[in-house]
This record gives C-alpha cells, sequence and structure tokens, in this order.
C-alpha cells in the first residue's frame, strides 16, 4: 500500500522535518512505503511526482499552512495539523489505511488527459458566467433608467438639471460600470481578491479603447491569469510576502494588464474603427438593402465594440447632413434587434434558458425597445458562438429591410420612443416590419442554436 | 554538514537554571545574545514568544524546540540546553520537556543553514538520539552526536 504526503508548518524551520521523520519512521515500522515532501523555508523537497501522487491510496496532509490541493484532483485527502503528524505518526497512517476511498476518484484517475482538458473548459465557463452574472443587474439598472429618460421626451436629456437629464447620467453611471464589474469578476472567478483590481482596471479600459465586451472578457481572463502567472513565479521571502497582495500583484497585474489593453488590443481596436469608418463611407452610394446588411452586422457583433461604434458613429454623421437619415434608421433598427430577438427566445424557448436568464430576458426587451443594444451582451457573453450569429442575422434583415423600405428617421436614439412622435419616423409602418421581422429571425436563431440547459 | 556553522560550545548548556517556560527562553536567548549572533534581542524573543502562541513548540518526547525567524538575527545559530529535572513546557504529550534546541534564523538565511536545521528536527524524532543526548557529559559530546 502506497501513500504520499506533505507537510508544512508556518516558520518552516523544525515541525515541518520533524512531521516528515515521524510520518517515515512510522511507516517503515508499519511496513507501507511513504513519500512525504516538505514545504519548509527551503520551499519543496522531496516533491511528490504525478506517478506517485496517482499510486498513492491517500494524500495525507500534515499542515498549519495552506497547501495547495490542485494536484490532488480526485484524490482522498486526509487533512490533520502538522502537529498531529509529530504526535502520532502511527495512529495517522492507519487511518489514512482505514479511510474509505471515495469511488468517484478511482475511475477518474484512469482517463487523466481528457479529464483534465474538459474541467478546464468547465474552469473558463465558470469564470465567464461569474463575471455575467454580476454584470447583468447594472445593465439592467442603467439601461431602464436611460431609457426612462427617453420617456420624458426624445431631447429632455438636453436640458440641464432636468429629471431627464439626471436619469440619463445615472442610467449612463450603471452602465459604464458593466466592462469593469464583467472583466473584474471574470477575473475575481480565477484568481480570487488579486483578480479583482486589474480586471476591474482592464475593463474599465476595453471601454475607453472602445473594445467592447469582447474587449472586457479578454481583460477579464488576461487579469485572472496575470495573477496565477505571478503567485506563481514571484518567489518572495517571507518577511516581503505581506507585501505580495497589498503591492506587488496589484501594481504588477495591473501594469501588465493595462498595457495589454492600450497597446494590444487598443491600437488595434481603433485601427479598426477608423477603417471600418471610412469603408463605410465608401459604400455610402452602395446599393441600399447591400449597406443595410453590412451595418445589421456590425451592429450586432460586438456590441459597443469597435464595429458597433463605427456603425453607430456613421448613422451620427450622416444625420449631420440632412434632417432626417435612412443610414440611422437602419442602424437603430439593427441595434434594437438583438436585445429584442434574444427576448422572444427566452419566452418561445424557455428550456434553454435558466431561470436567472428568463428574468433578464424581461429587462433585455425594454433595453431593445428603448435601442440600448448593450440588453444583449449578459446573453452573448455567456454564449458568443450561438448568441452572436443570431444577432447578426437578424440585425442584418432589420437593417436591410429598413434601408429597402426607404424608413429614415430624425434622432439617433430613442428606439420606441422615437417612434411615437409624429413625423420623426418616416415609413413608420415599413420600419416596424423591419425592427419585428429582425427580432424574430434572431429569436427563431437562438432558440434553434442554444441547447437546453442541463439541469443539475 | 557542519553543524559547528550554527553551535559551539558556548551555545551549550547541561544544566539550565530555569524552571518555566518563559524564563528557559530567555535564558537561551542570553547565551545566543552574549556569543554576538544576535542584532536585536527584544526583537527576536518576540518572533521566538509568537510562535509560541501558536502553539507550544514542545513537541513531547521531553523535548521543545522554541525557534524564531526574525531581522533581530544577525546569523543562523543554535542552542543546545538540558534539564535533568525537567520543565513544564505545555508539551503536547503533557509530559515534562528535558532538552531544549532554540534555533534562531535571521529573515535572509542560507539554505545551507535551512537544511542543516531541518537535519537536525529530523533526527530528533529519533528515541537513541534523544537518550544519547540525555547521557552526554560535555559539550564536545553533544556536538559529536548532532553532527552524526
Amino acid at each position: 500500500m502506497k501513500f504520499v504526503a506533505i507537510t508544512s508548518c508556518p516558520t518552516g524551520i523544525a515541525h515541518t522535518y520533524m512531521a516528515a521523520e515521524a510520518l517515515d519512521m512510522a511507516a517503515k515500522e508499519m511496513g507501507i512505503e511513504i513519500k512525504v515532501e516538505t514545504q519548509g523555508s527551503v520551499g519543496a523537497e522531496n516533491q511528490l511526482t504525478e506517478a506517485e501522487i496517482r499510486e498513492a491510496r491517500v494524500v495525507i496532509i500534515a499542515a498549519d499552512t495552506n497547501v495547495s490541493k490542485e494536484r490532488f484532483a480526485g484524490k482522498t485527502i486526509l487533512e490533520v495539523g502538522v502537529k498531529d503528524a509529530i504526535k502520532d505518526a502511527k495512529g495517522l497512517i492507519q487511518k489514512a489505511i482505514d479511510m474509505k476511498i471515495e469511488d468517484k476518484n478511482t475511475a477518474k484517475n484512469v482517463s487523466n488527459v481528457e479529464e483534465e482538458k474538459k474541467v478546464e473548459r468547465k474552469g473558463v465557463y465558470k469564470h465567464l458566467m461569474t463575471g455575467v452574472s454580476y454584470m447583468i443587474p447594472f445593465v439592467a439598472a442603467g439601461g431602464i433608467l436611460i431609457a426612462l429618460s427617453f420617456a420624458f421626451g426624445i431631447y429632455a436629456f438636453k436640458v440641464d438639471g432636468s429629471i431627464a437629464a439626471a436619469l440619463k447620467d445615472v442610467g449612463g453611471a450603471a452602465m459604464g460600470l458593466m466592462y469593469p464589474i464583467l472583466a473584474g469578476f471574470i477575473a475575481f472567478s480565477i484568481a480570487d481578491r488579486p483578480g479583482l483590481v486589474p480586471g476591474v482596471v482592464g475593463g474599465m479600459l476595453a471601454s475607453t479603447v472602445g473594445a467592447g465586451f469582447l474587449g472586457a472578457m479578454a481583460a477579464g481572463f488576461l487579469a485572472g491569469y496575470t495573477i496565477l502567472l505571478l503567485k506563481k513565479t514571484i518567489k518572495l521571502p517571507k518577511s516581503l510576502q505581506g507585501l505580495m497582495p497589498v503591492i506587488i500583484l496589484p501594481v504588477l497585474s495591473t501594469l501588465v494588464v493595462g498595457l495589454v489593453m492600450m497597446y494590444v488590443i487598443g491600437k488595434p481596436v481603433s485601427a479598426l474603427t477608423v477603417a471600418m469608418s471610412k469603408y463605410l463611407t465608401n459604400l455610402s452610394g452602395a446599393n441600399a438593402g447591400f449597406l443595410g446588411i453590412i451595418l445589421g452586422l456590425m451592429m450586432a457583433f460586438d456590441m459597443g465594440g469597435p464595429f458597433n461604434k463605427a456603425a453607430y458613429t456613421f448613422g451620427v454623421s450622416t444625420l449631420a447632413l440632412a434632417p432626417s437619415s435612412a443610414i440611422m434608421a437602419a442602424v437603430m433598427a439593427a441595434g434594437m434587434t438583438p436585445p429584442l430577438g434574444i427576448a422572444l427566445a427566452t419566452v418561445i424557448a424557455k428550456k434553454k434558458f435558466t431561470a436567472e436568464e428568463r428574468e433578464s430576458g424581461k429587462s433585455a426587451w425594454a433595453l431593445g425597445l428603448a435601442f440600448i443594444t448593450e440588453g444583449a451582451i449578459p446573453f452573448a457573453a455567456a454564449d458568443p458562438l450561438k448568441i452572436i450569429p443570431s444577432t447578426m442575422t437578424g440585425a442584418a434583415v432589420a437593417g436591410a429591410l429598413s434601408m429597402i423600405f426607404k424608413s429614415a428617421i430624425v434622432a439617433p436614439h430613442g428606439g420606441i420612443f422615437l417612434l411615437f412622435i409624429p413625423h420623426a419616423v418616416i415609413n413608420l409602418g415599413g420600419y416596424i416590419v423591419a425592427i419585428v421581422a429582425g427580432t424574430i429571425v434572431t429569436g427563431i436563431m437562438v432558440s434553434v442554436l442554444k441547447k437546453d440547459v442541463v439541469v443539475k | 554538514m557542519n553543524i559547528t556553522e550554527l553551535l559551539n560550545v558556548n551555545l551549550i548548556k547541561l544544566e539550565l537554571n530555569s524552571k518555566t517556560k518563559e524564563d528557559v527562553i530567555k535564558e537561551m536567548v542570553n547565551l545566543l545574545d552574549e556569543d554576538g549572533k544576535l542584532l536585536d534581542k527584544d526583537k527576536y524573543t518576540k518572533a521566538v514568544t509568537d510562535r509560541e502562541k501558536e502553539f507550544s513548540t514542545g513537541i513531547g518526547m521531553g523535548i521543545a524546540i522554541p525557534h524564531g525567524k526574525s531581522s533581530g538575527v544577525k546569523e543562523a545559530a543554535l542552542v543546545f540546553g538540558r534539564s535533568t529535572e525537567g520543565i513544564d513546557y505545555q508539551s503536547m504529550d503533557d509530559e515534562l520537556a528535558h532538552i531544549f534546541f532554540l534555533i534562531a534564523v535571521p529573515e535572509e538565511s542560507s539554505n545551507e543553514h535551512l537544511k542543516i536545521l531541518s537535519q537536525i528536527s529530523r533526527k530528533l524524532m529519533h528515541k537513541e538520539l534523544r537518550e544519547s543526548l540525555m547521557n552526554a557529559s560535555s559539550p564536545e559530546e553533544i556536538i559529536t552526536l548532532l553532527q552524526q
């Protein structure tokens, strides 16, 4: 019968080694095999190999420090204080011999490579969902407050000191926190508390460099794994270890994440935005339906990222040239259908959404109607490969139809509130058809593509 | 391994005067101080007593190994003390402690020294060594025993 053990004590000078020796001696006497790794002030000695861990019946951890258990996934672990090993090593080993092995372990250990991969994917998904679930209420609070401000009139927020202006600012503040929260809690899920700082800052930068929610997701993962890496590589003498969480980790990780966001993500993103704008300007004279499709695809691809921004800015710029703009109308229609379509899907395909998502679907209706495309982001972030193609297709349909029907609008925002204002929308009927059609297309696509939620 | 880097005859006291846990730590810290191993006696003493508060280093079997890692230590050193009568050290097995090792380690210690200390810690788990240490009649004999 084989065993492995780890001993560790706070100072790492005496008890660690006494416990190790006690275990070695006891094992010899009892005629069993044991390998003891000591984690003392000299670092880990007599390190356990993967094979040894695999072959061991039980992992004994005799420690008064936090011993990382990552290596022992799936193993039965017997955890005691370091003094328990010194005091009665034989008793401890006997306990490990008598211990029942949970049978999940034996099966799992065999096909380790594939198992590990699966666990990994689960991990990434878990981190993403943590970020998304913290973000959802921010989107709802921000979006609905902004929508409320439009209820006072389409330009009501432009009056300083008005309640509409206040609502828009408050909503904007909540909405602005969406990316930092998403990135921050993805990183938090990966690396615990130290992840929060680089994650939040990275998310903030994703929004200032215009990288949208995809940029924020990247920032979150980058931040979390940067912390893990720093923790692994920086070895400090014990006396300086107190500095790790308060100074070293926050400063270094924020520096790394910040610089990556500025240069590696920010620069290409802004170049991309410029290129997209140029491309759109050149397209101005092209076939109306085709332009509508392009605008729709762009609006719904990154919902707040460079493509979306370029399309939206292009729409706004056309409003400066004429009192009403068909391009702006297409942009708005395409920006409304992503949340609307998803909201529709949460109603027609309930099984494919969690209870939380279905609730979130209700606010997506409101956000979509108010032309707050961000309402779709929590869904898109949670399942990008299924959601984004669906929102893009629906938005392309809406954009193209809006262009073909020659609908045009007079303001660059407002959503449904604009529709109620006389003469604010040219060819109102066609416009509504365009939005409804886009919504239905997205709703059906999401319903078909998404898998049923697995009940755990 | 050369234990003389850590332990010399000045740091060995075959019959300790102290009767209490507090006094025995003081008495042994004084030996270190007199031998010039400390930079800041109070600081080191505090490290040792703080460590004791976590849980007693009286590991049973008649042995106690008070130890401290502190910037008040100049260089790694070891004190050996013995009490035939025994001292109540609040040991894990509630027995009196007879053999004391006081370990002093600076914040930045060479791995070599730490390894020596870990070796000694391991050896102390063996009954034969403990008995020999109890019976040794001179400081030199103690050093030889630990050197082996």
